[in-house]
């Protein structure tokens, strides 16, 4: 790597077991884990549970960690987007229960949310979560995680060109889709 | 650049230039202070979608799932308990150590030394002495 990676240090004071390396790597990585699982998965508990199994992994790799190879976010972002894979594969492999179905449709915005803000999120999330799944990944490593678009797509196996591809056709998608009458769909459970 | 690969660019980076690949945000900006009508619309629709997907509020990380992830952690060894696998067995062979130099010297200080004899060098146990000096203080008290 030319640049150098800012994670670094944290990680090697990580390995020394200091306890202020672990709140500051808390600090700067968790609300970043979050963004990414909630927005790939649409699930905050499914989130969250992402963010704990990746900083396990964090606090298992700190002392080995060797710098140069790979940049530690990127690095990060492919331990969460893996646990997020694994987690959209075994949705596709049990379909929704009636159960979920009505837990699905209770996260819809009530008629009585009056709050702009939260009824704009809603509905970009359920615009995002209708999108198919390499597309809602591009969306989210390169606009929400302001990842470069080499490292997006580095991360997702895709050439540039590709990544630039499935980014217009998200966008026009999303554009599309928040025009019309907004859909609750699930994600992983959308077209593909 | 072309008109039309600034709108295929601003379809996919969105309207912040500053986003776009950084071979690209010189001739793109050439193109937008040239005041052309289509790249100015190409990036208007881009800024509509962006404030769209900028009001996307991802969860939050609360104080007690941070909490929880810290206390995941590995946590530093304290010295002692560092030390605490060799540390024990060492402490029980220095107690023992310690009896065996403790008894060795009691046993030394109330046996005879062979090379001396009673009158050079008594025993504190010896009964004798103890009478005599016992005799030569009664002796003392009654002058």
């Amino acid at each position: 790597m030319k640049d150098t990676d800012p994670d670094v240090e944290l990680l090697a004071r990580i390995g020394n077991n200091e306890p202020a390396a672990v709140n500051e790597m808390v600090t700067r990585k968790l609300p970043r884990l979050l963004a990414l699982a909630s927005r790939i998965l649409g699930d905050a508990d499914e989130a969250r549970d992402v963010a704990q199994e990746s900083f396990l992994r964090i606090w298992r790799q700190a002392a080995s960690w060797r710098s140069g190879e790979a940049r530690f976010d990127t690095w990060l972002h492919r331990v969460a987007l893996n646990l997020c894979h694994d987690r959209l594969r075994r949705r596709k492999e049990r379909p929704l229960t009636e159960e979920e179905a009505l837990e699905l449709a209770d996260s819809a915005p009530s008629p009585d949310e009056q709050v702009e803000t939260a009824d704009r999120s809603a509905r970009m999330a359920a615009a995002l979560a209708a999108l198919p799944e390499r597309q809602r990944e591009a969306i989210v490593l390169q606009y929400y995680q302001e990842l470069s678009n080499i490292d997006a797509a580095a991360l997702m196996n895709i050439s540039v060109e590709a990544l630039e591809s499935l980014l217009s056709r998200a966008r026009r998608q999303l554009r599309s889709q928040l025009a019309d009458t907004p859909g609750l769909a699930r994600p992983g459970r959308g077209k593909s | 650049m072309t008109p039309e690969r600034f709108a295929y660019l601003a379809e996919a980076y969105g309207a912040d230039v500053q986003r776009w690949p950084p071979a690209e945000q010189g001739a793109a900006k050439a193109l937008l202070d040239s005041g052309n009508a289509v790249a100015g619309e190409a990036l208007q629709a881009a800024a509509w979608l962006d404030a769209h997907l900028d009001s996307h509020q991802p969860v939050l990380a609360d104080s007690a799932l941070a909490r929880q992830i810290r206390q995941s952690a590995p946590r530093r060894a304290w010295f002692w308990s560092r030390y605490a696998g060799w540390l024990s067995p060492a402490g029980l062979v220095g107690v023992g150590i310690a009896g065996v130099v403790t008894g060795m010297l009691v046993a030394s200080m109330s046996v005879p030394l062979p090379m001396l004899s009673s009158e050079v060098l008594p025993s504190v146990f010896d009964q004798g002495d103890a009478e005599v000096v016992f005799t030569v203080n009664a002796e003392e008290t009654e002058q």
